[in-house]
């Protein structure tokens, strides 16, 4: 099993609200291993954002032990953050500032080499527009910058919380190449990402949250697979065939083109059709991506939290 | 530590509203001098001959005044048997210094007008830098970016605090060497003496003026740094200065001007400050006076202290614990 770079176990935060406690993040056990691009899922309010906010110190947690690179944090955080570079929510810099005037406070602040800066505002393609107000970018541009200033450091592990909001297709696809060489180059990458299709395109492994707890986590395509196994048959008699496939215990459910059910053997479906007089005229696997993974769990959390 | 100091000299250097009031700063001991030197620039013979043209004007207007009087002195309050006496002292011609009465350059009395201005204002200056400086952080939302360099969140914040307190008493001491450079070449320039001990309660006021610019500074930023926003820190320090004055004004009475801001800062940076205890002031010959009393220096800076130091142990103590957005 390959070193763990990201490590937390009975994480909690609750929140103080005027409405009384409010838990954001619930006993979570988060482990995040060196090296690849790890995809961290989750809908609104799932407590991504306050993980990500916990493990960099900015925000305390109520309960439970945090790691990075083996390294107790928040404790141990001055150790190991020239390693940890991250975009927490949205890019934050000083507006009357320029890009470049904002990456060097940061890089002087640590003392890291000057001339990182152009090859930092290079590297996102602001080369061109580092002399240029923060705050006459666009929403793409300070994005960008963002990931520019995480790269100052020259970091081992990348947190990027949401890193393309704002970027048009071309940068999308710069950023997510960029990700996919970092990944590829031995930098462990955790991504928050509310794009499925990003994260299956990008990541490796993912961990899905909902109400602040982990649902699932693993291996992208072992995570697809263990999603289940689905089949569309056609059945002349649909409403009967459910009937019978529901009372031998199968998951069914209807579509437009022929009933849906959960299993691993369509064989074994079409011979239990078959002893009740209803045959089955086509057979179709149906592929499930990480968007469908994501919302069963997520919809299922949201029906019964806390249950496994 | 000394990186990070270094650092955030830079971005105080950096910010166009910090530039702004310290071009402020500077500017304001040449407007305070200038205007010092005019009221009290010596009389000229043009300055007395236009001033025997006003006196001659307001003579011959005069003297219409005294005709009438003289005709009916009981209509003027006056006993007509003394109406030729006090007719005429009522309307009783001024000399051209009289009329253009103007004070000669005192430094010592500079100390307590202009001098003391100059501290009060920079001290403002200060607390808007303070106030402003670390507000715009939080403002951005760049405080976040900058923990994830920097985590030791009590160094942030010390070096942030040394910047504003270097800075703007580094900026002070030029602008009140400049006034009073310029008031001691104004003095020579017009012979004035000034002793030895006039020099050395200015170099003590103006020393602790510059401690009241760096506390004040120091407060400032502090208080933003607790409250995380600019507009509720400068609210705060407004209802500190103007709400709790009509407060103990109102609860104390005549008493109150013993608590209030202005005369506590007053008597630290002059070295003591009389205030009023009661409705009636009187005094022998000896200058012992009746209701009036001395707030001392030490006093003053007690009073002071209760207000930046709690304000400063919460704010670190806040800063190294709450969540930063």
């Amino acid at each position: 099993m390959s070193e763990l770079v990201i490590e937390t176990r009975g994480l909690r935060k609750v929140f103080a609200t005027r409405h009384g406690p409010r838990v954001a993040v619930d006993n979570l056990d988060l482990s995040v291993a060196q090296g690849g691009v790890h995809g961290f899922l989750g809908p609104n309010g799932s407590g991504k954002t306050t993980t990500i906010r916990m493990l960099l110190g900015l925000a305390s947690a109520t309960a439970g032990t945090m790691r990075l690179f083996d390294t107790e944090v928040p404790e141990g955080l001055p150790q190991v953050i020239a390693r940890v570079g991250a975009v927490v929510e949205s890019p934050k810099f000083s507006p009357n500032f320029s890009g470049e005037q904002n990456l060097s406070l940061l890089a002087r602040a640590v003392g890291l080499d000057p001339n990182r800066i152009d090859q930092a505002l290079d590297a996102v393609g602001l080369g061109r527009r580092g002399q240029d107000l923060y705050r006459s970018y666009s929403l793409g541009m300070k994005q960008r910058l963002a990931i520019a200033a995480t790269l100052l450091k020259e970091p081992r592990l990348l947190i990027l919380d949401e890193p393309t909001n704002g970027l048009d297709p071309a940068g999308i696809r710069e950023i997510r190449d960029t990700i996919r060489a970092l990944g590829a180059s031995g930098v462990t990458v955790l991504l928050s990402s509310h794009i499925l299709a990003e994260v299956q395109q990008v990541c490796d492994a993912a961990t899905i949250i909902g109400n602040g707890r982990v649902l699932t986590t693993g291996r992208v395509a072992d995570l697809l697979s263990e999603a289940g196994h689905r089949h569309r048959f056609r059945v002349a008699d649909e409403a009967a065939a459910e009937r019978v496939l529901a009372a031998a215990g199968l998951s069914v459910s209807r579509s437009p083109e022929g009933l849906v059910v959960e299993s691993a053997h369509p064989d074994d479906v079409v011979k239990t059709l078959a002893g009740h007089d209803l045959w089955v005229t086509e057979i179709t696997p149906v592929r499930r991506d990480l968007e469908a993974v994501f919302l069963d769990l997520t919809r299922a959390e949201t029906l019964n939290p806390g249950r496994p | 530590m000394k990186r990070l100091l270094h650092t955030e000299l830079t971005r105080l250097r950096w910010r166009r509203a910090v530039l702004v009031l310290m071009l402020l700063a500077l500017a304001l001991p040449l407007l305070l001098l200038a205007g010092e030197a005019w009221n009290t620039r010596p009389i000229s013979e043009a300055d007395l001959a236009q001033a025997q043209v006003e006196i001659d004007a307001m003579n011959a207007e005069n003297e219409r005044y005294i005709a009438e009087c003289l005709d009916d002195p009981e209509s003027y309050g006056i006993d007509p048997e003394r109406a030729e006496q006090e007719c005429e002292g009522m309307y009783a011609a001024p000399t051209p210094e009289e009329w253009l009465f103007r004070p000669t350059l005192d430094l010592a009395s500079v100390r307590e007008g202009a001098g003391l201005a100059l501290v009060t204002i920079l001290a403002l200056v200060a607390g808007v830098v303070g106030t402003t400086f670390v507000g715009h952080d939080w403002a951005s939302g760049s405080m976040s970016n900058q923990l994830l360099f920097e985590p030791r969140r009590a160094r942030v914040w010390l070096a942030k605090a040394l910047a504003v307190v270097l800075g703007t008493v580094v900026v002070a001491a030029v602008s009140i060497l400049l006034f009073w450079a310029g008031a001691a070449l104004v003095a020579q320039v017009r012979d004035i003496e000034t002793s030895a001990d006039t020099w050395s309660q200015i170099l003590a006021t103006q020393a602790r003026g510059l401690v009241l610019i760096g506390s004040v500074g120091l407060g400032g930023y502090a208080l933003t740094t607790l409250l995380r926003s600019t507009v509720a820190s400068l609210g705060v320090l407004f209802g500190a200065v103007v709400v709790s004055s009509m407060l103990l004004a109102i609860l104390l009475g005549v008493n109150a001007e013993r608590w209030l801001l202005p005369t506590n800062v007053f008597a630290f940076v002059l070295g003591g400050y009389d205030y009023y205890t009661g409705n009636e002031v009187s005094c022998d010959a000896d200058g012992n006076c009746t209701g009036m009393s001395r707030l001392h220096t030490g006093q003053a800076a007690i009073y002071l202290a209760c207000l930046v130091v709690p304000t400063v142990v919460a704010s670190l103590w806040s800063f190294r614990r709450r969540d930063v957005p």
